[in-house]
């Protein structure tokens, strides 16, 4: 049942416009303050993809498919794995342990701040992008 | 003060349950859905304070937005009978 069949939305497109900017910034900061407050790089990726999925949402699938191609996504979800995983056998061959963050830099408490930040950045883009691909999926199926 | 704050937020948010649940329409227990949400948003910023932790306010800005993107999605679903088919969304303006 179409009521208003072609209406444009028009307040919706304005709110999404205003509102996808902020919704990034805000995945940005639980990502990066993920140390002080509470987040971390799971969170942040679900905020993150939220704003592409809101946008998709909006403006449909084939504009988001044109801001971030299904193709680019997967490398990003391989990419995510492999920082983490990069980071481990990084730790390794400084002669550490797995994931032993405090040989990455000169003093332990650096490297452990490095460290994590490389790992959570991992998950975060693992997760953004496993997300945006998953509502790719479930929207495209007819 | 927080907690009589906390107390009728409880109370609004037994209120919204209700009429969800016996709302007559579907856009009735959508308007009450979304308000429990709004409900939650501001009972999690008043137990933040309450439990002396301000940091949950990071909690109610997310609980926000994911409030504000399932509200869209439900009622696209209902809309259009699919979530991102719509006619009116190849339209370049």
């Amino acid at each position: 049942m179409k009521i208003y069949p072609r209406q444009h939305h028009r307040v919706l497109q304005v709110i999404t416009r205003l509102m996808v900017p902020f919704v990034l910034m805000f995945g940005l900061y639980v990502q990066f303050h993920g140390d002080y407050g509470p987040g971390g790089g799971f969170q942040a990726g679900v905020i993150f993809a939220s704003a592409f999925i809101l946008y998709g949402l909006i403006f449909g699938l084939h504009r988001t498919r044109k801001v971030l191609p299904p193709s680019t996504l997967r490398w990003l979800v391989s990419f995510g794995v492999l920082l983490y995983a990069g980071t481990g056998l990084l730790t390794m061959l400084l002669g550490g342990n797995l994931l032993d963050y405090d040989v990455l830099a000169s003093n332990p408490l650096s490297g452990q701040h490095w460290g994590i930040f490389a790992v959570e950045l991992g998950v975060g883009i693992t997760v953004t992008s496993v997300m945006i691909s998953l509502f790719y999926g479930f929207a495209s199926k007819r | 003060m927080f907690v009589a704050a906390a107390l009728a937020l409880l109370a609004t948010m037994i209120l919204t349950i209700v009429r969800a649940l016996s709302g007559p329409t579907l856009y009735d227990r959508l308007l009450a859905a979304n308000s429990f949400g709004t409900k939650i948003v501001l009972f999690i910023a008043v137990y933040g304070f309450l439990a002396g932790r301000p940091d949950f306010l990071d909690i109610a800005l997310v609980y926000t937005l994911i409030n504000f993107v399932g509200t869209v999605a439900v009622l696209k679903f209902y809309e259009y009978d699919d979530s991102v088919g719509g006619d009116y969304q190849e339209d370049d303006y």
